[in-house]
């Protein structure tokens, strides 16, 4: 074959430059940290992950996002067919009763997603490699906790937004809408950061200790379902200052006391708990002892684990 | 050669137990085996030397420091265990990628490492398959890639031959040699089979009930004996025959002849005995010691803990 007149011939080569040595940045125990946070991000919501690992978190984001569209439509249809003054006055649930009525999906969000980010890592070995990285195991479970705590704040925050929307979107007034209630949003995003915390400590203290990450969310699932009539019931049996602290024990309503806290009323959940009559101080440091002490002890957990 | 790992009086108790007992060595650049019983203290002085649990007493520094008091020492280090360490439901490259970044490297140089790693250890082209599918041959190379993903400057590996059949063995071998040969990484190769330590290593150190007992090259004990070794093709039971009949001593085994303390004259008669056999001679030289045979000199106990 000859090459035609005033056709260059070009001739690739392919080089094996063999093996070569890193000489970029080393980013150290900073760098270790951001990567198991990210890492877990992304194993919480099953990014990277075959499609199996997706249903989960995803249908409860569907199903929180579900909740909030309804939250909309249902005060959008009222404000048309009996008119916004006689809306209010039917005092339909809002940004202040959302986490409230979404709590027992947070829970089982939480008790099902975040023993995914230890109980592998445990059962499969891998943590026998952080530990061995310029990693403490400290370094280890704290990034994981943030990985989720970032992952439910964003869950909480989502739905929210949406109700937010729907709500301006349904008022027949959606500028007077934004100008009297602008203040929910700063109340619904620092509302959301105690449920994640709290949901999300319990969570994976729960999962420290098992590798089994089905026993750690039956057992999650099985405190709170337990907790809310058994505490219910006794406190109303017994009823006085005995009753409300009884009912500080129903474990779902720990992160919504400290919503209505924020929010400056009790959500349709905890108005008629007992423990809703406490002091606001007693209800939020509750709160921190129910958050701070199992943190303490994942912490413990952790802190000296050597592969 | 450059001193990678230094071990000074190092003793390590575990309440009542010593599971290393003032051992003092130096570990230089190249292949270094670490030999002993179960409980001998190998893992512990792996593990000291990580900063993993702290001494007793004395030291034990890896490229001059001391990783129980600064762990920024470990993203030079790499280690691949000996047990399952693998994540089932990812790939192999995106475990590696987080690895890199684990070990301190920025997002795209780990991306690019990673890659570049599973291509040296022979799995470029199945790095996109989730890693549960991989066979043990495959997920031993995804342990020594983990070590490497980083670039060390020295690796510590605890039985990669672990669990391979005979081809896997030598193909993990030769990637293990190729480690430092082409990598230039240093290699601490921690090992109960004795001939894979023969056949990787620059030198030895044995270890036995957290004492040093030996160290030194590996060619210092498997020097040549008095004894020479032939083997052939075929027609080996000829060949006996044939040195028989001239009144040379012969031992058999699996891998072929040896002769005893041979005199000038052996080989004369061996030369006559290969053409009258018609036995086609693949190799004659003095036989070298195996570690094995060292050891099962020294202690019985330890000999057959350690053979293959």
């Amino acid at each position: 074959m000859t090459a035609q007149p005033g056709v260059t011939k070009r001739e690739g080569t392919v080089f094996d430059i063999g093996y070569q040595n890193y000489t970029g940045p080393r980013e150290g125990r900073g760098r270790a940290r951001i990567s198991i946070v990210k890492n877990g991000v992304r194993t919480s919501l099953g990014f990277g992950r075959g499609a199996l690992a997706k249903v989960l978190p995803w249908l409860f984001i569907a199903v929180l996002v579900f909740i909030a569209i309804i939250m909309a439509l249902v005060a959008g249809a009222a404000d048309r067919l009996i008119g916004p003054e006689d809306a209010e006055q039917l005092n339909l649930p809002s940004h202040s009763d959302f986490y409230g009525i979404a709590s027992i999906i947070f829970f089982v969000f939480a008790a099902v997603g975040a023993p995914e980010l230890l109980c592998p890592d445990r059962r499969e070995g891998v943590i026998n490699l952080y530990l061995l990285r310029p990693l403490t195991g400290s370094d280890y479970v704290f990034s994981r906790w943030l990985a989720f705590f970032l992952v439910m704040v964003a869950v909480a925050w989502l739905p929210q937004f949406i109700l937010w929307i729907g709500l301006i979107m349904g008022d027949p007034q959606p500028v007077e809408y934004v100008l009297d209630n602008w203040l929910d949003i700063p109340k619904f995003l620092a509302a959301a950061i105690p449920l994640a915390a709290y949901t999300t400590t319990l969570a994976l203290l729960t999962a420290a200790f098992t590798t089994r990450r089905a026993y750690a969310a039956v057992f999650l699932v099985g405190l709170f379902v337990i907790t809310t009539p058994f505490t219910t019931g006794l406190a109303a049996e017994i009823g006085g200052t005995a009753g409300q602290w009884i009912s500080m024990f129903n474990l779902s309503n720990i992160p919504v006391h400290v919503n209505d806290v924020i929010f400056g009323e009790p959500s349709v959940i905890t108005r008629d708990a007992p423990a809703a009559e406490l002091s606001s101080w007693i209800l939020v440091g509750w709160f921190f002892l129910w958050t701070l002490g199992p943190a303490g002890v994942l912490w413990m957990r952790y802190r000296r684990l050597t592969p | 050669m450059k001193v990678l790992l230094t071990a000074v009086n190092l003793t390590k108790r575990y309440k009542d137990v010593v599971a290393l007992d003032d051992v003092s060595f130096d570990i230089s650049d190249g292949i270094t085996g670490i030999l002993g019983e179960n409980g001998a203290g190998k893992s512990t002085a792996i593990k000291l030397f990580l900063g993993l649990i702290p001494s007793t007493s004395g030291s034990a520094k890896a490229l001059g420091q001391d990783a129980h008091e600064s762990i920024a020492v470990r993203a030079k280090l790499g280690y691949m265990p000996e047990h399952d360490c693998l994540p089932s439901n990812i790939t192999a490259a995106e475990f590696l990628g987080h690895m890199a970044e684990v070990s301190g490297l920025p997002p795209p140089h780990a991306r690019t490492r990673a890659a570049d790693t599973l291509r040296h250890v022979g799995l470029f082209e199945e790095r996109y398959r989730s890693m549960g599918g991989y066979s043990t041959g495959m997920k031993q190379r995804v342990k020594l890639a983990q070590a490497l993903v980083h670039d060390p400057s020295f690796v510590f590996l605890d039985e990669p031959t672990a669990g391979l059949d005979p081809g896997g063995r030598e193909d993990m071998l030769e990637l293990v040699s190729k480690t430092h040969r082409e990598f230039g990484i240093s290699i601490l190769f921690s090992s109960h089979l004795m001939a894979d330590v023969e056949r990787a290593c620059d030198r030895i150190i044995v270890l036995q009930s957290g004492r040093l007992v030996e160290s030194g090259e590996v060619t210092h004990f498997t020097k040549e004996t008095e004894t020479v070794f032939i083997e052939v093709d075929g027609n080996r039971e000829r060949l006996v025959a044939a040195l028989e009949q001239r009144g040379v001593a012969v031992t058999t085994d699996g891998h072929g002849l040896y002769i005893e303390g041979p005199d000038e004259t052996v080989y004369d008669q061996v030369r006559d005995a290969l053409v009258e056999a018609e036995a086609p001679l693949r190799r004659m030289a003095p036989r070298r010691r195996a570690l094995a045979e060292l050891f099962q000199h020294e202690g019985e106990d330890f000999a057959s803990e350690l053979s293959p």
